[in-house]
Order: structure tokens, then sequence, then C-alpha cells
């Protein structure tokens, strides 16, 4: 099986990353669409430095949201496992990723055995609804706490004041049932992730938060959209000392969300070069934008539109390795759990930093 | 390889050798001056101080926390860069790259980072293998904990607690325990505001002395080499004085270390209800063979306070500058607060400056004395060339004073203070005291068979810029830094103690975490293989 094209046709690994290493050394603005592990991810950065490219993480939208709660603003926040064993009151906010459903369901599956040790009452906070919120919902059997025509920011803002004994202009369902229910929780907690709203919602929940802590206790779950991606903001942070949308301008690392948004690098022809890593699987490039393509992703054929395609494997599938999870809300070491021939990522990159000039290894 | 270094004043007081002499290395160790050997390498040191490479017991350097700082203060850490030497102020964002960096220019070849949470440890363990140069250490947080309260409440065994003791430590590759706060952290949960040595956990009814003497007790039965790392109740308080006394009271024969002391050393004189106790403290200090303490000083300007002790950092919120905070409730020891604060030099930051000097200068006995600015609580680690020269110079000292609250310094006894430290006791204080304290005996000195740590400066009247930058600096015998910048990058090791799991306390730890967070046990350890780095850990042997 092949694990190395150059355009459509399969060639030795050792090729494919030859030819790769040629673009990369004649790029003069490559970009880095990350999607590995912790490992890959270091890797990764360290040959965007290398390089003087700039780096994103494939879900670099939700995640700049994400990240933009923390630089602009912070928050109280838990584990997921103190809330499993301490909050008797949960509050899901706006839409949870399915990825994390099983989780909250093991949650209500448990009861708590720190604090109040009451059984655990769930209400959610209702948005723009879809399906899977809905569903998640029914599943929790989670009191819904809104109002019609309401946004997310907006029902926060009306449940903050309210809380507050402030008058407000629109009434939300079961407001009575949730003072109630704050009265006996001693920890209440409320789960959001970055799919849950715009940052100003996150902000107006933390306000909330912020608001209960005068009196009692309470405090935020942060669940990220997607685990790995968070997993490569905190590396990107100690690797450079900021989160992605970095790049490395006169060797220093420097981070802009928007002018580092390297999708927005690639319309505005800012970019000459993309690499694109994608260790989940199944997952294609973004469209848009004309400039040549190396593919690192875990495929059995070659990418669409790309020049160098080279197969890799996921971490936790195919290879041991590292990676942020939400079970835990820290990082993991994961195990192959079927393990496989095709190489990892920080393999990959390790091979194309020594086929550049100098042929200098990378620190990572 | 054999290297020389010769011409050079050589300060090295564990082997009582500070003379004019010669310093020989030959791959990678100290060795004595080989008979008719000729050196591959020969450097002149004429008109330097050689010393060992200095060891730093309490920096926040990774993990976390740190990282937490990191993602809550970017724009610190892009006012950094055009201008490094001009800005101590922005280790914030400091990669781990630049700690290492920065470290190693100024002499430091190991760094203690002493607020590990047990549940993160494997994040912890990933920044610090991407410290360039240096080698690490980590102390365990332990004392808020589940199941160290269950354990004090129900009245198990000490023989139980020390095997869960040794198993965090093995699990995590610690070298040591730390205990922060003791139960404040659980009991905030439970909306406590305050807490002192004599209150208890509600939950658990155990007091927070029950649990520092259990701890202590625990980690001195297991021939731990570092003392119980004791962070106190009520840091920054007026009063805490009072905190810190008791506490260095209360160890009855067992060695504890004190950290960041000068962030107790305030008592309620005054019109702001705000001075210094200061010499009190020196004073218990140094009348109690058992106690270490290292410092904590306050520099002025910007920087992020990090810590565990979480009530404490949400009762700090309010003076947050920049107005923004993260405010984590962990797991069991995991959590803290990051609140950014600029120590500026009005009353309270003259006094906080003070009360720091004071404790250093009034503790006699600099093998119990340690250096820190408890890194970044109260100032960068960048900030050390001036704070050896405020100590080593009284001059400096009185300098600096003139700029600041002059009501604050009057309730202080700094201006009487004439002490001016010696080149030998900064090598005790930042070398050989610090060496001991961690158990390590291959290094803090420059005797034959230590490791080729060694800092080399250049003599000047400057003596912060002297600190600032080492005119050579040896890691392992690697020549690694030249005239203040490195010359050349190596991957230090993490240092641990390594003791073996009691296989009973597996077990239990297996039911605990599958019954109370319905994960089995192998989701919170983790292989040394994950940190992909060749042989990553370096063994202490107690």
């Amino acid at each position: 099986m092949s694990v190395a094209w150059v355009g459509s046709q399969p060639v030795p690994l050792t090729d494919a990353v030859r030819n790769a290493a040629k673009l990369l050394a004649s790029s003069r603005c490559p970009v880095f669409t990350l999607d590995a592990d912790v490992h890959g991810t270091r890797s990764a950065i360290a040959l965007a430095e290398r390089l003087g490219g700039a780096y994103d993480h494939a879900a670099g939208d939700v995640l700049a949201k994400e990240v933009a709660l923390f630089t602009d603003h912070g928050g109280m926040f838990t584990m997921p496992g103190e809330a499993r064993r301490r909050s008797s009151l949960i509050v899901i906010v706006g839409e949870i990723p399915v990825a994390h459903h099983e989780l909250l369901q093991a949650w209500a599956g448990s009861q708590p055995d720190l604090g109040d040790k009451h059984k655990r009452t769930w209400f959610h906070i209702d948005g723009t609804e879809t399906i899977e919120a809905d569903k998640l919902a029914r599943k929790l059997k989670a009191i819904p706490l809104g109002a019609d025509g309401l946004s997310l920011p907006a029902v926060l803002g009306v449940l903050r004041a309210g809380l507050q004994g402030q008058r407000i202009a629109a009434s939300l369902t079961n407001i009575d049932r949730f003072r109630k229910a704050l009265t006996t929780a001693q920890f209440p907690v409320f789960v959001f992730s970055g799919t849950s709203g715009e940052t100003a919602g996150l902000v107006m929940l933390q306000g909330l938060v912020a608001d209960l802590n005068k009196t009692g206790r309470a405090s935020s779950v942060f669940l990220p959209a997607d685990d790995d991606a968070w997993g490569t903001a905190l590396t990107s942070l100690w690797m450079t000392g900021f989160p992605p949308r970095t790049g490395f301008s006169n060797s220093l690392p420097s981070y802009d969300p928007g002018r580092w948004d390297i999708q927005r690098m690639i319309r505005d022809k800012e970019a000459d070069l993309h690499v694109w890593m994608s260790t989940r699987g199944g997952e294609t490039p973004p469209r848009g934008g004309k400039i040549p393509l190396i593919s690192l992703s875990k495929t059995n054929s070659p990418t669409s539109g790309a020049k160098i395609t080279i197969s890799v494997g996921k971490a936790g599938i195919d290879h041991d390795g590292v990676s942020y999870s939400s079970r835990t809300g820290t990082f993991r070491a994961v195990q192959a759990a079927q393990p496989s021939e095709l190489p990892s990522v920080s393999s990959i990159v390790g091979q194309l930093a020594q086929a550049l000039p100098g042929r200098k290894a990378l620190p990572c | 390889m054999l290297i020389r270094l010769t011409g050079g004043d050589v300060v090295d007081p564990v082997n009582a050798a500070t003379a004019k002499r010669d310093v020989w290395i030959r791959d990678g160790l100290l060795v004595d001056a080989p008979k008719g050997a000729t050196a591959d390498e020969t450097h002149d040191v004429s008109g330097c101080i050689v010393m060992a490479g200095a060891i730093d017991i309490h920096s926040h350097i990774g993990g976390g926390n740190v990282n937490t700082a990191r993602l809550l203060l970017p724009e610190h850490h892009r006012a950094h860069q055009p201008r490094p030497a001009n800005t101590p102020l922005s280790n914030a964002g400091w990669s781990t790259f630049q700690t290492g960096t920065l470290y190693a220019q100024m002499g430091f070849t190991t760094v203690v980072e002493p607020a590990m949470a047990p549940y993160t440890a494997l994040h912890t363990h990933l920044e610090l293998a991407d410290i360039p140069i240096i080698d690490k250490a980590t102390l365990a947080i332990l004392g808020n904990d589940d199941f160290t309260l269950s354990l004090l409440r129900n009245g198990k065994s000490s023989a139980m607690l020390d095997d869960y003791v040794a198993w965090v430590i093995g699990s995590t590759r610690a070298l040591g325990v730390k205990v922060i706060n003791a139960g404040a952290a659980a009991a905030f949960k439970e909306n406590v505001r305050s807490f002192s040595l004599d209150d208890t956990v509600p939950e658990y009814g155990v007091s927070s002395r029950k649990i520092v003497k259990s701890l202590q007790a625990s980690v001195t039965r297991l021939g731990v080499p570092h003392p119980l790392h004791v962070h106190a109740n009520n840091l920054g308080i007026a009063g805490s004085a009072d905190t810190a006394a008791a506490t260095i009271a209360a160890t009855e024969g067992v060695p504890l270390h004190l950290a960041h002391l000068q962030f107790y050393g305030y008592g309620t004189e005054g019109k702001r209800k705000f001075s210094s106790e200061a010499a009190r403290l020196a004073e218990a200090v140094n009348a109690n063979p058992d106690v270490t303490i290292d410092i904590g000083q306050v520099m002025f300007g910007q920087t992020v306070t990090i810590s565990s002790d979480v009530m404490r950092q949400y009762l700090a919120i309010g003076n947050a500058s920049p107005k923004k905070t993260v405010i984590l409730d962990g797991d069991g020891n995991g959590g803290g607060g990051i609140v950014p604060y600029r120590y500026k030099q009005d009353y309270y930051g003259s006094l906080q400056w003070a009360v720091g000097l004071e404790l250093f200068l009034l503790i006699t006995d600099p093998w119990r004395v340690y250096f820190t600015t408890d890194h970044p609580n109260g100032a960068p680690f960048t900030a050390y060339p001036e704070l050896f020269e405020l100590l080593m110079s009284s001059n400096a000292r009185d300098a600096k004073s003139t700029e600041l609250n002059a009501t604050a310094l009057g309730l202080t006894t700094l201006a009487s203070v004439r002490r001016e430290y010696t080149l030998e006791e900064i090598a005790i204080m930042t070398r050989a005291a610090p060496a001991k304290l961690l158990g390590l005996k291959d290094r803090g000195h420059l005797g034959a068979g230590a490791i080729a740590d060694v800092a080399v400066y250049r003599k000047g009247r400057d003596i912060a810029k002297m600190f600032r930058e080492a005119a050579l600096v040896f890691k392992n015998g690697d020549l690694v830094v030249k005239n203040g910048k490195v010359t050349h990058y190596r991957w230090g090791k993490t240092l641990r103690l390594n003791p073996p799991p009691d296989k009973a306390m597996v077990k239990r730890m297996q039911a605990y975490h599958e019954e109370r967070y319905g994960l089995s046990l192998d989701w919170f350890t983790f292989p040394d293989s994950a940190i992909q780095r060749p042989d990553p850990f370096a063994e202490v042997i107690s």
C-alpha cells in the first residue's frame, strides 16, 4: 500500500519527503494547518519557526473564540472530575459538541460523593436550538431555561440580571425552579464550549458565575469544541508563549488572530505554500485559495489538489502519543489501539527538517 | 575531553576550597588536577569568579497554571520581545525555550518547579522536557485531595499515608512534596473564605495543622531528602506573621521548609495596619534549626501571580492588573489562580520589598535561607541580578530606598541593617545549600566527582551585570554560555525520586479512580516514553 504520492503518482516516502522539502525551502511564506497530538504539534511548530511560517489549527475559528475568552477576560473554572464528584446542579449552556455527550451522560448516571451529595439536577440554557442540543437535553432530563426569540447571550444577560434582583425585560421559563435549585446546591456548575455561542456570550456567562461567587460557590466546566485543537493551543503556549494564529516574523513568535488567520492568508495570497496536517482521517483541506499544498493526512489515497501527500497515523490508533482529553481536562498518554506502519506526524516533520538545506534536526 | 579553567577565583564553600585555583572537567564531571595531563580545551578565566552552577529551589516554570498565565496574558509576552533587557516584566508569557535560555545565561543550571498538581503531572513534565539546557525537578502537591483528607479523617495508619505519598511521588516523577495552604482549597469549595492553621476542612473535620504535621512526618519517614515544602495559610494578608510564626513553632524536631516567607512577614501596625514583622520571623527562624525558608522577594514592576492557593488568589481578584483573572477549582490538589499584578513603589510595595530584604539580611545562616522571588509571584527570575546587588551592597539598598515610600520603610529595620552578603555566602545560598536541601550530592560544589555544572562570572563593580551575563557556563561539562549568550543548546533531565509503589496501594488507587471518577487509573498516570525525549528523567538516590 502506498503511503506517499507526488500529485496522484505513488512514490517512495523518501522521494515525497525530498519533494516536499524542496517546496518548503523555496517558500516565502509557508502556513501550517495543525491537527495532531502533542508531539506532532511540537514538531510542526518547530518546523514553522525554522521556516518563518505561521500556524493555526484546523478548527481555528472556534478555537480562536475559546482562546479569546481567556486572552480578553478569564473566568472561574473547575475540572470535569470535580464537577462529576461535587456538583448536584449542572447547567448546560447552549450547544455542547456531540463528542462530549457521552461524558455528560456518564455524570448523569453517577451521584455526587462530595459537597452536598444531593441527587443531580440538570438545566439547559437555551440559545438557538439544534436537534443535537435538544436530544442531549432530553437524555439528561434537563429543565429548559430560556425565552422564545432570545439569543444565548441575551438569555444569559436576562438570567444574570434576574438573579441579581434587577428588573428584567423578558421572563425566562423555569427561572423560579432554577432559583430554588441554586438555594440548595453548594457547587453549581455551568458546562460550556466554544460552540455554546460567541465570545461575548461566554464572557456574560463568566459574569454570572462571578456574581454567584459573591455569596456562595459556583464554577464552570469548559469542554473544548475540539479536544485536539485545545491540546494544540496548550502546546503552542508553552512552545512560543502564544496560542495558535501565531507566526514567526524576524524569527520571533508573534500572536495575532487576524494577521495569522491562515485561511485568510491563503485567500488573500499572503501565503505561498500550505502544509495541511490531519490525523483524524476522512478530512479534506478547506476549499479556497490556489497555492501549493503539502498534505500530511491519514489517508489511503492522494489528497485532491495536493502537490505532495504523505499518509500519517493517528496517536492512540496507529501509534502511541499524548492527547488532550476533556475527560480529565488535561493531557493523557494514549497507546496505539491498532498499531500500524503509518508514520507519526512528528517523524515525518523530522524527516522534512533533515531534508531541508542545512540538514539541521528540530529540537522536538 | 579534558577541560581546564585556569586563573579564576574559585568560590567553593562545600569543599573549603575558596581560592585562586584551576578547575578541571573530564567527560562531564569535575576532577582533581590530573598529573602530567594536557587539557584539550583551556579557558583563561583570570579576573573571574568561578562557582558551581546555581540551583533555584522554587520557581514556577512549567505546568498547567503557568501555561494558563501565558494564555491569559499574551500582551505581556509581546511587549517583552523587542526589548528583553529593558522589560523584566513579561515572564508570564515566556516560552519553555526562553526559560532555559535565560536561566542558563545567569549561570543557573538546576531549577525546581515547586507546585506540580499530581493529576496534571504529564503536562508539567511535557513542558519541563522542552526547557533546554538546565536540569529540572518538581514537587508534587498534596494536602487538599479527598484521598489524603479521608485517610486523616478516618484515622488510617501512618503506613497507609506513607504508601500513598510514595505512590504520588513515584507516579508523578517528583523530587519531593509540597503542601499549599493545607486544606484551604478543599474548604473553599464549600464556601469557606478564610483558613488558618487550626481551622478544619468542613467535610473532613481535619485541621490544617494536622494535614501539615501528617505530611511532614510522612515525608520524613519515607526518607525523602527534601523536607515537606510548606506554603502556609494566610499568605499575603496583614497579620500573616502570626501564622508563619505558629507554623515555625510547630516543627517539633521534624524538618520543614517554609516557602516564600516574605509573603508572611506582615503585621498590623501603623496607620494602614500593614507593617513589617520580618525581624520577629527572622528571630524565629534563627532559633529553630528544623526550619529552612526561601524568601519570595518582591521587586517592582509588572508580573503575574500564579498559585495553587486558590482561596488566596480568589480573594486577590480585586487587585488584578490588568483586570482579568483565572480561578480554577481543580481536582484534589490541582487548580489555583492566575492574577496579574503590578508591584508599585507605593506604601505596600515598598514594605513588601523591605520585608524580603530584612529576612535575607537578618536570618544569619545562609545554609537555611534560599534565594527566590517565587517566580513570577514576587518578581520574574530575571530580576535576580538586581537582587544579588541589593544583598551584596548596602549602598545599593540605600540608593533604591530613596525612591520608595519613606513611611513604609520607616516601619522596617532595613536602614539599620548594614550586612552585605559575601561571595562565599552567595555560593552557599544559591548552590551548596539548595543541593543539600534537595539531596543532590552531585552538584552545588566544585569538588571532584560532581557533575561539571560551572558558572564563571567576570568580576566588576556592577554586581547586577556580573550575575546577569555569565562569562562562561558549563552544563554537565558542555560549554553552553559565552559572554552572557547561549552558544550551545542541549537537553537537561528532570530529577526525580523513584520509590517503588506498594502493590496494595496501586490496587487501592485503581479502585478509587474507577469508583470516584469513572475512569481507570491509566487516565491519570503515564509511562516515561510519553515524554518522547531520550532519558528525560534522572534518578536521585535518597
